[in-house]
């Protein structure tokens, strides 16, 4: 057994043919985009050394090899249809879905029934915000968020604002912080829905889940929050804080891509109008066969998430602090996004000031991170979360985040450190900007002339 | 096989080891420093377990099973391992 394990890396090994041959038809159209020899890498006319470093853990994690572990099984042998109930297949699928469940309840503080499988965050946010609205819509007509949620629950919200409901978007503090008192004033009598993100995606600001939740609980209003950003890494009880409903993701816990859960309170119970109209799977909230591989791995992923909370927080916190006492000592100026007090320690938003941010992206070629965030990386404009902290254009357009996770060690964020200085120094040698700022000109009283 | 009973120092030492090992199998990068680096770091947390024989015995048994878990696994990551590799591996310019 071993041996033939031995010889198995020969047989299928670097031969690049004999690989190729083995996988799909779909393979070969992909690689003509992006040409990778033992080399460098190609893609779009620039040439990389080799594979980045990953500092970009909030667009997406690495699968974790033990969630992966968990998951093969069930795309090889056991492939049965949860909701087949008359054979095997049907029955062992199912219990590997609700034992599942049963673990994403736990990290939470929750019961499993109150966790319904989707497809991910989105589709919660979007079950959560439209689908609660839309029930209780005789009574309850108006809808309180923040300037900073992520873009599919403002948009959420702009299309029940097209449906004739009211939305009101609390602006949040130059730390990123919600204020408490403004929230508890906004409240109405016929307010349905308060949707506050738990932790946000592009500055890692922690939101006061706690307060607000008892605020709400008060004013007799459900409590949503976006909590994907926030599983696994902070500890969340639904009950402690008053939650509501609550968007799980698994792509973000070292889980797969395309799965997530919404967690729905029943005591007191709320109700929602399902989005997925079809078999009445997962307890008619949202029907559609439920992808057993998928949630098995979020599964895996809760459980280990949940052992290594601690180990994992202590040394994003450490990696962190590792990143910024780095940058700093090498480079003045730079400024970091939203409270350092109320921060997931794994997500490090860093302003340049005098640089701008896509020549500095740009000549980062072997870190992979990101500026402002995927979902608004296609527009020219600076981040709207950035904007609502109160940072200036220039400031925002200058702004890179640094993801760091589970599987990041020191010598990636010392090259990462190495690699940023570099470039910064470099681009703000040829600013003019930087010069006049240095030489003690206040870049604001300048009158640029009109050609 | 005695799976629940507790493990002498030479088996623990010996497990180490073969997680050790089994982690320098990983094609990729990251997963293969996390998994040394975890290994170290937990049994360094356990060490003190000796007066506990219930949770050393549990965590001896914790720890087969993630050796299991990583020898499959560095199987799979070596099947589908990417031909460029990290930045971090190549040598400094």
């Amino acid at each position: 057994m071993a041996l033939s394990r031995c010889l198995l890396p020969f047989f299928l090994g670097r031969r690049g043919p004999a690989v190729r041959a083995l996988s799909t038809a779909a393979a070969p159209a992909a690689a003509a985009a992006l040409e990778e020899d033992e080399e460098s890498i190609t893609v779009k006319g620039v040439s990389i050394s080799g594979r980045p470093l990953y500092l970009d853990m909030q667009a997406t994690t690495p699968v974790d090899p033990r969630v992966l572990d968990a998951m093969l099984p069930f795309n090889l042998s056991r492939y049965g249809n949860p909701h087949s109930r008359t054979h095997l297949y049907g029955w062992e699928s199912d219990a590997a879905v609700e034992a599942a469940r049963a673990r994403v309840a736990s990290l939470v503080g929750a019961d499993p029934r109150e966790i319904f499988f989707t497809s991910g965050a989105t589709e919660c946010n979007n079950i959560a915000v439209k689908g609660v609205m839309r029930f209780y819509r005789d009574r309850r007509r108006h809808v309180i968020t923040t300037q900073t949620e992520h873009k599919c629950v403002l948009d959420s919200c702009r299309y029940l604002q097209q449906e004739g409901f009211e939305v009101t978007y609390l602006p949040v503090r130059s730390d990123g912080l919600v204020d408490l008192a403004q929230l508890e004033d906004a409240i109405r009598p016929d307010t349905g829905l308060v949707s506050v993100m738990a932790v946000n995606n592009e500055i890692g600001v922690v939101q006061p889940l706690e307060e607000i939740g008892r605020i709400c609980k008060e004013k007799g209003v459900p409590f949503h929050t976006d909590a994907a950003q926030a599983l696994g890494k902070i500890p969340i009880d639904v009950n402690r804080m008053g939650i509501g409903l609550m968007s799980l993701s698994g792509h973000k816990i070292y889980g797969p891509k395309g799965v997530g859960a919404l967690y729905l309170r029943r005591r007191p119970r709320i109700r929602v109008e399902p989005q997925m109209s079809g078999g009445g799977q997962e307890r008619g909230i949202r029907s559609g066969t439920v992808p057993t591989p998928l949630v098995v791995g979020f599964g895996a992923a809760c459980e280990i998430a949940a052992q290594e909370m601690d180990y994992d927080h202590r040394r994003a916190s450490a990696l962190q602090q590792r990143l910024l006492d780095g940058i700093r000592a090498q480079v003045d100026e730079v400024v970091i996004n939203g409270s350092m007090e109320h921060r997931y320690p794994g997500n490090l938003n860093l302003s340049f000031a005098y640089v701008e941010g896509e020549s500095l992206l740009m000549g980062l070629k072997e870190v992979a991170v990101s500026s402002g965030s995927a979902c608004t990386s296609a527009s020219l404009e600076p981040s709207y979360v950035l904007r609502a902290l109160g940072v200036e254009e220039d400031m925002a357009h200058t702004s890179i985040r640094f993801g760091i996770g589970r599987f990041t060690t020191e010598e990636e964020v010392d090259r990462a450190i190495e690699l940023t200085v570099h470039q910064v120094k470099k681009l703000r040698d040829m600013s003019p900007l930087y010069e006049m700022a240095k030489a003690g000109i206040d870049l604001k009283s300048i009158e640029w002339s009109q050609h | 096989m005695a799976a629940v009973a507790v493990p002498m120092r030479a088996e623990a030492l010996s497990l180490f080891r073969s997680l050790l090992r089994t982690a320098k199998q990983f094609s990729d990068y990251n997963i293969r420093e996390y998994t040394r680096r975890r290994a170290a770091d937990a049994f360094r947390e356990n060490r003190a377990l000796t007066d506990a024989p219930a949770t050393a015995a549990a965590a001896f048994a914790e720890g087969k099973k993630q050796l299991e878990v990583a020898k499959r696994q560095a199987v799979v990551y070596s099947l589908y391992a990417p031909k460029a590799k990290s930045v971090m591996e190549l040598k400094v310019q």
